[in-house]
């Protein structure tokens, strides 16, 4: 396969030359084409399940005519796409009013909503008693597909089918293999799952109350990263780095390591005036 | 494993050897053979004591030497279930029907007597042409109507269900005694090279036929173009519209035919192992599918080099867990890897990245029972059946308010009306038959004014359904549509996979609507949000299933939306279904006092006492038509919008 064939697309009647194979969603952004998301993340495979970026394909390549997802849309020869319609609103609007009744206590979804005119819906909301996502889920599956193929985990998932999927741990038990990374919270849309460390320990309170052991600093007593998490990156580094650095926190790895510079210098200079 | 090796076909002879065997218990020259239909339909209509019955009359009179007792699978005909096929050397094959287990004396005796048990003779069969191989069972009979002379049968066309009820399926001598691997045969001994077999099966307009209708030809070389080292085939047995059942029927009645088209399959695009992925649901499918596999590897048809030659290639079957959507391709792949059976997107295709990432074809059972026929008798003949970019036959079950419910095999383009009202001789009771609901939840309501539409791939989708997989639906006026929209609704609810948000949020509440309309407590403006949730759900949702869903819906109301109409705003449901919208009331003058619907009511509704009249208090009612089904006297009625003068408390029955 040749990498970087450049091929010629439309996006609302303007031509662009992009790379065969670019993701569209991705290129409208970079261009300036504002396309609602909640699913996607470049870091992340397309999963094409929010559906608000729908475009409408004019044309092209190996791709039907008609409305589609553009996160999971790629440039081809040829390939024309208006992003702008009559119908894309009337299909986004339906879109937002049902993720208004889905996470109806989401702030950032009615923020959303409001800035593409929707501001209510004429759906029942979908309130769950003791919602381990606090009502605010979308369901877009970003904090499971980074566990997933990023972390490369599995602390959570999908649980059930259709109306009734909920995301959580095996069994709705507290994990023992979450490593406490946040990379799920750090993902997630709507800011709907809850981390919080309490003394020696990083409780998962939306993952079952999963509890992650904190490493305490050996100068200052701290608790500053979850143990797992740390061991792990410090397993990748190579060369292995000092131990003692190892078992300090952020604040005081920072001032050993400035103490240690000044000592370096003050040793090159008495180098210097010893010549 | 030596004494297995022998069994291995490569020759011709060695095949026409099996053939022999097969046919020796086909048409066994000295004796009798009786043939119990033992697929699922037969059993569940009790098949299983008929054979037992047959098997302890023939021990207890030391028959063994006269008669081959066996087991076949089913002829098509449900509702006549259990069925008997019965063959004298040299008379006509007779096919008996709702045989009860004391009426195998007499079959027995009349057969001694070279003649038929005339009560429960439903027809015979003096030729049967199994497209593969003809055989001839003889002329006689002269009471008995030949089987193509029933109104049932007349316009039906069996090329898939050409040994359905005629073969033992767990016998792979008889299939090969009817042509069976013949075609196999043709395709590698023959130097048929696998563009020469794709460009057959695209010659033939054969089309996929689990209801999308991509040319099957134009798939295989899709798969055949990539370039890669593992490639795999797959069946798609993953069956599960409501009421359909003809995938089932195929494998239970002739797995050998599906495990030959794989094999030619896998031949064309150069695939290594096959899967056949058949819902759990399915036990006597995936025993037989698992003994014909078996049986395949004994004779060399499955395994390290086929037929002698240097192809070589297995089929695994694995079980679906019961999700509806894994019978979308894509879910269905990731349910094979291990995965959630969760849609993604195509492209790619699987032809180009399927099961692990590998080129892959997918085909439906049905598709793959068409193959071998095709190879045998050429694209030519295969397109003399069906019609216009409709060739060959479709096998549709046939169910509902009809009056022969069953398996029907016609020449695609038939129309609609020959198929409810010719072969299911129209509706029960003599009730007006109002649609008919095709293509499961994913398919829409045709009105009984378009009965003259063809059915075939694209007819259907003109007049806003789809052929799909096979089913027909047949709704009378005694069926509500808007109920009817609501019921496949339900299931779509039940079956989304939960991964787009139009699916799996949407349906949800156009199910509620629907619910709230059933109930009489829609509203105005239901009908639009409907309309446009439909519009917007079929166009955004991911996969085929939420693209699909909402046909039910947007049918009934393109033919029906009168009914919805009258629900919202009359609170009437004409085809009184709609338990909230309908009221029972006992007539005064016809009720005798016989305390029957008193007794039956589960909620106490009803007061009177012998001799008197009864009354319903309607508050406490809760429309369950249990007095109305017992009532001896139809002194209930059963009412939608409208109600009668009754007494207000039980009075004596005044005799007349």
């Amino acid at each position: 396969m040749i990498m970087n064939k450049k091929v010629e697309i439309k996006i609302d009647d303007t031509a662009y030359l992009v790379n065969e194979g670019e993701n569209i969603l991705s290129f409208c952004k970079t261009v300036g084409i504002d396309i609602p998301a909640l699913c996607y993340n470049e870091a992340l495979k397309p999963y094409g399940a929010c559906r608000l970026c729908v475009v409408e394909v004019k044309k092209g390549g190996n791709v039907r005519p008609g409305i589609t997802a553009s996160c999971t849309l790629k440039a081809s020869e040829g390939l024309e796409i208006i992003t702008q319609t009559e119908e894309i609103h009337q299909h986004r609007k339906i879109l937002f009013q049902l993720y208004l009744a889905q996470a109806p206590d989401s702030q950032v979804i009615h923020k959303l909503a409001e800035k593409y005119g929707v501001n209510e819906t004429p759906f029942p909301p979908k309130r769950k008693e003791n919602d381990n996502l606090g009502n605010e889920c979308v369901l877009c599956g970003q904090c499971v597909r980074v566990c997933n193929e990023i972390i490369e985990k599995g602390v959570i998932h999908y649980i059930g089918r259709g109306y009734y999927v909920s995301i959580n741990t095996a069994y709705n038990m507290p994990s023992d293999i979450c490593m406490g990374c946040k990379a799920c919270a750090e993902v997630c849309p709507t800011g709907a799952i809850q981390f919080e460390d309490i003394g020696d320990t990083r409780h998962g309170h939306s993952w079952s109350e999963t509890k992650i052991p904190l490493k305490q600093c050996s100068i200052c007593g701290a608790y500053y990263a979850p143990q797992p998490f740390d061991e792990k990156i410090l397993g990748k580094m190579n060369p292995e780095i000092e131990k003692k650095l190892t078992e300090m926190c952020p604040v005081c790895r920072r001032k050993y390591m400035s103490k240690k510079q000044t000592a370096i210098k003050e040793n090159r200079f008495s180098i210097l005036n010893l010549k | 494993m030596v004494g297995k090796e022998k069994n291995k076909i490569i020759s011709h002879k060695q095949l026409q050897d099996v053939a022999g065997k097969g046919l020796l218990s086909l048409q066994p020259p000295e004796k009798i053979r009786i043939a119990v239909g033992y697929a699922t339909c037969g059993i569940a209509a009790g098949a299983d004591a008929v054979y037992q019955a047959f098997e302890d009359f023939i021990r207890k009179e030391q028959l063994t030497d006269e008669i081959i007792l066996t087991k076949t699978g089913c002829f098509g005909f449900c509702k006549q279930e259990p069925f008997v096929n019965v063959v004298y050397p040299g008379k006509p094959l007779v096919i008996y029907y709702n045989v009860a287990p004391e009426e195998v004396k007499k079959i027995i005796e009349a057969t001694f007597q070279k003649d038929v048990f005339l009560e429960k003779a439903l027809c015979k069969i003096e030729h049967w042409n199994h497209h593969t191989a003809e055989l001839d069972y003889g002329k006689g009979f002269e009471q008995v109507p030949i089987w193509n002379e029933l109104p049932y049968y007349s316009h039906q066309q069996k090329v898939v269900m050409r040994n359905a009820g005629i073969t033992n399926p767990n016998s792979i001598e008889e299939y090969i005694a009817v042509g069976g691997y013949k075609s196999l045969f043709k395709v590698l001994k023959n130097n048929l090279s696998p563009d020469d077999v794709i460009d057959i099966i695209t010659d033939s307009g054969l089309r996929g036929r689990g209801g999308a209708g991509f040319p099957t030809g134009i798939k295989w070389r899709n798969t055949r173009k990539e370039n890669s080292e593992t490639k795999y085939i797959i069946c798609n047995a993953d069956e599960g519209d409501p009421g359909a059942y003809m995938n089932r029927n195929e494998m239970e009645s002739d797995p050998h035919m599906i495990i030959e088209g794989m094999i030619v399959g896998a031949y064309a695009v150069g695939a290594s192992s096959g899967y056949i992925y058949i819902r759990a649901e399915y036990p006597l499918a995936i025993n037989r599918l698992q003994r014909a596999i078996e049986q395949a590897r004994e004779y060399g048809l499955l395994g390290n080099n086929i037929l002698g030659t240097d192809f070589s290639f297995d089929i695994k079957i694995t079980c679906g867990a019961g999700a509806f959507v894994c019978g979308e391709e894509t879910a269905l792949i990731a349910s094979l890897e291990g995965e959630a059976g969760r849609p993604r997107v195509r492209p790619p295709y699987p032809s180009v990245s399927g099961l692990w990432q590998n080129p892959t074809n997918i085909n439906n059972v049905e598709t793959w029972c068409n193959v071998p026929v095709i190879i045998e008798k050429g694209a030519e003949w295969f397109k003399t059946l069906g019609s216009q970019n409709n060739a060959g036959t479709k096998v549709f079950s046939l169910v509902g308010n009809v009056n022969k419910v069953g398996l029907v095999e016609v020449e695609l383009g038939t129309h609609i009306e020959t198929i409810v009202c010719e072969i299911g001789a129209c509706g029960i009771d003599d009730n007006k038959i109002k649609a008919v609901q095709t293509g499961g939840p994913s398919g829409g309501c045709i009105p009984a004014h378009l009965f003259d539409t063809p059915v075939d791939y694209d007819n259907m989708k003109k007049v806003g359904s789809i052929m799909g997989s096979g089913g027909i639906v047949v709704l009378d006026e005694t069926s509500c549509m808007v109920d009817t929209a609501k019921y496949f609704l339900n299931f779509s609810v039940d079956e989304s996979c939960g991964k787009c948000v139009p699916c799996r949020e949407g349906l949800k509440h156009m199910h509620e609507i629907l619910d709230r309309i059933t109930k009489g407590k829609g509203k105005s403006e239901d009908i639009d949000l409907l309309k446009v949730m439909s519009d917007t759900i079929k166009k955004t949702s991911l996969c085929g299933l939420g693209q699909t869903a909402p046909n039910p819906v947007i049918t009934t109301l393109q033919y029906f939306e009168n009914e919805y109409i009258q629900h919202i705003e009359e609170k009437v449901c004409e085809a009184k279904v709609c338990r909230e919208l309908t009221s029972f009331y006992i007539v005064a003058d016809k009720c005798t006092g016989c305390t029957l619907c008193a007794k039956h009511c589960p909620v106490d509704a009803i007061s009177g006492q012998a001799k008197y009249i009864h009354v319903i208090d309607q508050e406490t009612c809760i429309s369950c038509s249990s007095c109305f089904n017992v009532c001896p006297f139809d002194a209930i009625v059963k009412l939608s919008g409208e109600s009668i003068d009754t007494p207000e408390n039980p009075i004596p029955v005044v005799k007349k």
